[in-house]
Formats: structure tokens, sequence, C-alpha cells
């Protein structure tokens, strides 16, 4: 398994327990803590859904993916006991383009991380530490 | 006991978190070889592309497994979860994956004999929602520092949404929104002290210091100081000095290069703080 067939087929089989309740969408922290709370649960799962089976979300669905900070309160919320967190992650990858795919939402891979990471690592690390650690 | 203690990325700015970590395990009898930037990434930087993303992960763990440790012991919680969701079940794996924080306080015992200089502060722990449903940090962090003498843990409902800080970055409002609240519990439960346990909170939470009383600190650098090791948190200096460059120094530049300096480093402690 790739992490790109794990985006389409874990995506696609976690859709098809998902039933949209939007008990999810209704228990995150992050919208309302943003300003932006979500005001249609049920819409917003139902593009939740339609993300992980690869057509076209709703807006409130991109929205609610937009705002996903990962606070894991999604998990407990879902009467299907279904790994929503993860379901959120395959679809946020997915709305950002990870397939291929036009993005939905902005945000692209940051090109200067690497270099970034070891520039650091060359001021507080030792010449023998960055050997050993990077 | 053997180990890999995998950092992740973005601790290259923290290097003495990373040594007194290794530190604290071989003080409680584990032996750990620390890596991570970009050699062993889980992928998250890569996202947007899953065919570089998976790559990265399935070349990380192909080292981990050669490494013959038995257990991989993360401090990142994105390297953490990415493990578990995507890595591991994309790539066999002969490892057990842990958390620093679950390994240490298994060892708490074994610490505390270590920890016996007085660090008197009033300590209010930054606490995130998301990777406590994982591994609960909160409470084992907490559970660390109170073996520190001196140290008093505030009580303050506030959890922060999202797994650490940089996930709020990464959406709009959501770090000034975050550095509001945790300024309003800092005030309401009268801490001097505000304690981080991930390092990407602490990287966004020390410019918090200018101009206000009260200190910015890791968990790793209270255990430090309490366990009596010099523990200097250059990045918090460099981010708070009124100018990087003369604060990074002459030797400093020397070892990143001016360019390097000046293109990736400069924008980064320059950066405009969100509150």
């Amino acid at each position: 398994m790739t992490l790109a067939s794990a985006i389409r087929d874990d995506g696609a089989r976690l859709a098809a327990a998902c039933t949209a309740c939007g008990a999810c969408a209704a228990a995150c922290p992050s919208p309302p803590f943003l300003g932006r709370p979500v005001t249609d649960p049920v819409a917003a799962a139902t593009g939740l859904r339609a993300t992980l089976r690869g057509e076209a979300p709703t807006a409130e669905g991109i929205a609610w993916i937009a705002d996903c900070t990962r606070s894991g309160q999604c998990a407990a919320a879902c009467p299907e006991a279904l790994d929503v967190p993860y379901m959120m992650r395959l679809a946020g990858m997915r709305l950002r383009g990870a397939l291929g795919e036009a993005p939905a939402i902005a945000g692209s891979a940051d090109t200067g991380w690497a270099a970034r990471v070891k520039a650091f690592g060359r001021l507080t690390m030792t010449e023998e530490e960055q050997a050993r650690w990077l | 006991m053997a180990v890999t203690f995998w950092y992740g990325c973005n601790m290259t700015r923290h290097g003495e978190v990373i040594r007194a970590t290794l530190r604290l395990m071989q003080a409680v009898g584990i032996t750990a070889e620390a890596t991570g930037g970009p050699a062993s990434c889980c992928g998250a930087p890569k996202e947007p592309d899953a065919r570089i993303a998976g790559a990265m992960g399935a070349r990380t763990v192909a080292q981990f497994n050669a490494s013959g440790t038995g257990h991989v012991v993360t401090w990142c919680p994105t390297c953490h979860m990415n493990m578990q969701d995507v890595m591991a079940p994309a790539t066999p794996t002969n490892f057990e994956t842990l958390h620093v924080t679950e390994l240490l306080h298994a060892s708490r015992d074994a610490l505390r004999p270590l920890l016996t200089r007085h660090v008197p502060a009033r300590v209010l722990l930054h606490r995130h929602l998301g990777f406590d449903g994982r591994v609960p940090v909160n409470r084992l962090v907490a559970d660390l520092l109170a073996l520190v003498p001196g140290l008093e843990l505030v009580e303050h409902e506030l959890d922060l949404p999202g797994h650490m800080c940089s996930a709020l970055a990464a959406v709009p409002g959501g770090l000034a929104q975050a550095q509001r609240a945790t300024l309003a519990a800092m005030a309401e439960s009268g801490a001097d002290t505000l304690c981080t346990i991930f390092h990407s909170c602490h990287r966004e939470l020390v410019g918090l210091e200018q101009g206000r009383a009260f200190r910015v600190a890791n968990w790793v650098h209270l255990l430090a100081e309490a366990a009596g090791w010099d523990i200097a948190d250059d990045y918090k200096a460099w981010r708070n000095a009124p100018d990087p460059r003369a604060a990074v120094g002459a030797d400093g530049l020397a070892s990143v290069g001016e360019a390097v300096f000046d293109r990736l480093v400069a924008p980064e402690l320059r950066r405009p703080r969100p509150v």
C-alpha cells in the first residue's frame, strides 16, 4: 500500500461506512474557536464523505476540512465508531491536491523546509551531532 | 533498553532539547540514538504530493527497520500519528512506536533522584486536545513536572484545539486566537511560567515573552533545570533579540552561512508576532 492508495482505498472504505449524520462536525472545536462555526454539520459531513469518494464536496465540507486542526474530538462523537480524524486527514490531503487533482484548499508544500531544517541544525548542534543526528 | 529517538524535523531549532532528552533517557538506563531532519521524515511537509510524502515515509520506516533497535521513540505528534496511521500500515515495521513522554513517565521513579534543584515557578501547562486522545501527554507531562522541587502547576481549564500550534498556524486566525486565549489563561491563573509540550508550540510562543513578565519554557527545559544541567534556549534568545543577526553572532553566521541565514533563518526569527 502507498500513501496514494491509502487516500483512495481507505477513503472509499471509510466513506462507505459513514452515514453523514454530522455528529463529527457538530463536535469539532476548531471552527467555533476560529469564529466561523459549522452552521450545517450534516452538509459538512456529506462533504467529507464525498471528498473521500473522490466526488465533488459541498462548500460546507471544504470549509470544515480546511479548518481541521487535528483536535481529534470527532472520534468520540461518531456513532459508527469510525476513525474520523483519519478520514479528515485523508480528505485534507486529497483537497490539497495530493493525488494530482486541482487543489480545493490552498496550501502547497513548503519548498524551503528541508534547507531551513538543516540551517537551524547547523546553528544548534555541534558538527558531531549533525553527523550523527541529521 | 536501546531505542531510536526520532525527534522529527523542526526540532533542529532546539538542539538543546534533543541533547537533554537523550541525557534524561540515559539517566534512566535507556540507550538512545537520535535521528531526525529531512533524512528521516514522516512525509508531512510534503503531503500536498502523496507520491513524495509516501516515499519519504517508506524510506524512514526502512531506515528504522534496519537499525534493529525494536523501539522508535517519537517527540513530534505529527510524526507519531503519521507512523501509526499511514507509514506502518504501508511498510511493515519491526519496531514498536512510543512517545517520549510515555517512556520517561514509565521511568519517573528513576528520574526522581536526579531532579534535586529547586525550580521556583508557577507553571501553566500549554495543552492541546488533539494528540492527547492518542497519548495522554497532558497528564504525563503534568506528572513529570510534579517531580520538580519547588514547581507548582496551576489549574486552568484552557485546552486548545489542534494537536499542536503548527496546526493552528495553518488556518487563518488560528494562532492569534490561541495566543490570546493563552495570555488570558496566564493572567487568570497567576502563572509566571508557560510550559510548552511540543516544539512547534514552543517556537510560536517564545515570542510572547517580549514585554511580558513571564517566561516560556519547554517541559524538558524545566526537568533539565531541576537536574542542574546548563540548558540555554538559543532559539528563544534569537527570536526575542532586537537584532537576531547580532544575537546569532559571528560563529553562528559562519556555521550556517550568510546567504542561508538571510534567506531561511532571519525571516523566521523576524516574523511578525500574531498578538
